[in-house]
């Protein structure tokens, strides 16, 4: 079971240019990911959306996996801004986790 | 022996019925039936070509009945009746057989079967047709004036819109005010006009015209006459009681509906803090700034869609429609509530999202706002419950976070709650309509026939006929307004002459036929001093219910006389006997 907390969501959606609310979960960045993340990026934005904090901090490792290669967002119908969404996760992590 | 020239034609329907009705063999069997000169098979008889030579046929040969067997006479009945009018033979002369959705449709699996049941049904489609008469359609004067019941937005826009084509309008409402729910509603899609605004811009228009007469505070308590001519009784609830006669050409019934009332503990209903959609609603539009519920102040909502609609079928008074516009008040209502407070947290907790044609672009901007949208298995709808510290805690499955079970603290849970017949019980009775399976006013035909019932000049329009938006209720009172008009404009109607007559020289007025008419169309008369019944042309649908009743065999349903019915079925057994 995993508890909504809103004020996760608001940490980072502070950027406008976070906009994982377009995606529709189509799975086409899953996909096509050179990484094979499986988490990355449509499970992890519904996480954040949902400001299930627990579930995307238990998975730091994963998104500083990603290349930010920009392979899934060309690709995406939805026109998410993937790399500038896992770029603005991070910088959330880095001041919460690692305090830099 | 009989000397009618009869003009027989089988149709292909492409290959849908040639593909297991042996035409070529039903033109064999049927072309030397009495009566029959012409009998011709053809790909398409309703196409211009065949149609073409029907009529040149009917000239050249002087035919004087027409038989075509091909699809259902609902498609065709009326193609083939302006055939025979062209031909200058009577229409009523003309006799459609079904062998589409009676012998190929049906017996795909019997090729044999389907082709000798095409014959026999063509077989007395022909007797029947050997004693048919020329008939020409009733005729009936029509009053130049309407009568709207109900004065929401689908009564205040056709009463205006029967005014301008110079009609009268006399427009009843049962409640105090006029407006229905859209009265009460905020800001509206997608002009941002409120539902008051929209009301008070109609009922100016309604104060402009002379020829709308508006009774509040009134119900129709009695319906007699018929199409173009009805007498109605309206009773006035004031300190009188007041009732008075009106005489109208038509009545439009635009009724509306209730919201769906959810029963104590359905997703938590009963709850400090459980609304449904119209509370929420005039909560958002009472405030001006924060949203405060019970003295809190609002930060987290939680939407559950689908309440009162699409229910289980093994419910007992399931409604198991859906309601269509709650999904589009629910994402709208959403956006409201963010222009009201930016920093609002909102979840919608939905079966399926049917915000469809422009409010698509509702459904793009609610998400890009930050409403969250989370989807439930209806086996596994959410529940909604208050924790030790009195909080709002909703529990749901979310298929779109991979059936990961999750948990929102809500300030507020508004139940999305769908439409509901209004409770009519009065009117359904004076007006006798009939109601849907979901207890909404039935059209004839969804698509080609819209607003009209099967009570000939008595039009339903707007939610009381199944769920609407404002703009789809309009549009269609305004589709009822121009039936009414149709009929009304021209000073009379044309009715199908197929309709029980009464032999008065036979009756003895035993009034078994009054009962089982379901029409009320039979009343008491006199014939050369005696008692007889008389058949209300106007009313008379032509069922045939009381034709064989009558003890006396007094009565016949023109077209479908019993000497036709005999002959049908003599035709029928033609091999068994």
């Amino acid at each position: 079971m995993a508890l909504v907390n809103p004020s996760f969501i608001d940490e980072v959606k502070r950027s406008d240019e976070f906009n994982a609310s377009a995606c529709m979960n189509c799975g086409v960045c899953s996909a096509i990911c050179p990484m094979g993340i499986e988490l990355l990026p449509r499970k992890l934005f519904r996480y954040v959306l949902l400001g299930i904090g627990e579930k995307v901090l238990n998975n730091i490792e994963a998104i500083y996996s990603c290349l930010l290669c920009k392979m899934c967002e060309v690709n995406c119908p939805a026109k998410v801004h993937i790399a500038e969404n896992v770029r603005s996760l991070r910088y959330v992590i880095n001041k919460k986790v690692f305090k830099i | 022996m009989t000397n009618r020239r009869i003009g027989v034609y089988i149709c292909h329907c492409g290959g849908n019925i040639s593909d297991y009705v042996d035409v070529d063999r039903v033109r064999g069997a049927i072309k030397d039936e009495a009566g029959v000169v012409v009998a011709k098979t053809a790909m398409f008889t309703c196409s211009d070509a065949t149609q073409q030579e029907m009529v040149q046929d009917i000239n050249e040969q002087k035919l004087d009945g027409l038989v075509v067997a091909s699809c259902s006479p609902k498609l065709h009945l009326f193609t083939f009746r302006e055939v025979a009018k062209r031909a200058r033979l009577n229409p009523y002369q003309y006799t459609q057989v079904n062998i589409r959705e009676q012998c190929s449709w049906t017996h795909t699996d019997d090729k044999e079967g389907a082709t000798k049941k095409a014959v026999r049904l063509i077989r007395a489609g022909i007797a029947r047709t050997n004693l048919t008469e020329p008939l020409d359609p009733i005729k009936i004067d029509t009053v130049p004036k309407v009568l709207v019941v109900g004065a929401g937005i689908a009564g205040l826009r056709a009463a205006i819109g029967l005014a301008d084509l110079g009609m009268s309008v006399f427009l009843i409402e049962k409640s105090r005010d006029v407006g229905g729910w859209v009265k009460s509603f905020g800001k509206m899609y997608p002009h941002n006009k409120t539902g008051k605004k929209i009301i008070e811009q109609l009922v100016n228009e309604i104060k402009k015209r002379e020829n709308i007469t508006l009774f509040t505070n009134t119900e129709l308590v009695e319906k007699s006459g018929s199409i173009g001519n009805f007498n109605i009784k309206i009773r006035v609830d004031d300190q009188n009681h007041n009732e008075i006669n009106v005489n109208v050409g038509s009545i439009i019934t635009a009724t509306g509906f209730d919201s769906y009332r959810p029963e104590t503990g359905e997703f938590g209903y009963g709850l400090n803090g459980v609304v449904t959609l119209p509370e929420f609603k005039e909560l958002l539009d009472n405030s001006d700034g924060n949203l405060i519920y019970n003295g809190k102040e609002i930060k987290n909502i939680v939407y559950i869609y689908c309440v009162g609609s699409r229910q289980d079928s093994g419910v007992e008074n399931a409604k198991r429609y859906c309601s269509r516009y709650c999904c589009n008040a629910a994402v709208h209502s959403s956006i409201v509530a963010f222009e009201k407070k930016p920093k609002i947290h909102q979840f919608h907790l939905f079966r399926d999202i049917r915000t469809y044609g422009k409010f698509e672009l509702l459904y793009n901007r609610s998400r890009e706002k930050g409403s969250v949208y989370l989807k439930y298995d209806e086996n596994e709808p959410p529940t909604v419950e208050t924790d030790l510290s009195g909080k709002l805690r909703v529990t749901v499955r979310d298929i779109l976070t991979f059936g990961e079970e999750i948990t929102v603290q809500a300030d507020l849970v508004v139940l999305v709650t769908g439409m509901v017949p209004a409770k009519n019980d009065k009117l359904i009775d004076a007006l006798k309509l009939p109601l849907g399976r979901d207890g909404f006013f039935n059209e004839i035909h969804p698509k080609l026939r819209p607003v009209e019932t099967v009570v000939d000049g008595v039009f339903i329009c707007g939610a009381c006929q199944g769920p609407k938006n404002s703009s789809e209720s309009v549009a269609s009172a305004l589709a009822a307004v121009t039936q009414s008009a149709s009929i009304l404009k021209k000073g009379y109607v044309e009715l199908e002459p197929l309709i029980a007559s009464v032999n008065p020289e036979l009756c003895s007025w035993c009034d078994e036929c009054v009962n089982s008419c379901p029409y009320s169309a039979i009343e008491r008369g006199q014939y050369q001093g005696q008692e007889v019944a008389v058949v209300n042309k106007a009313v008379c649908k032509g069922c045939g219910g009381c034709a064989p009743l009558c003890p006396k065999d007094a009565i016949n349903l023109k077209g479908y006389t019993d000497s036709q019915i005999r002959s049908m079925i003599d035709a029928f057994l033609k091999e068994t006997f």
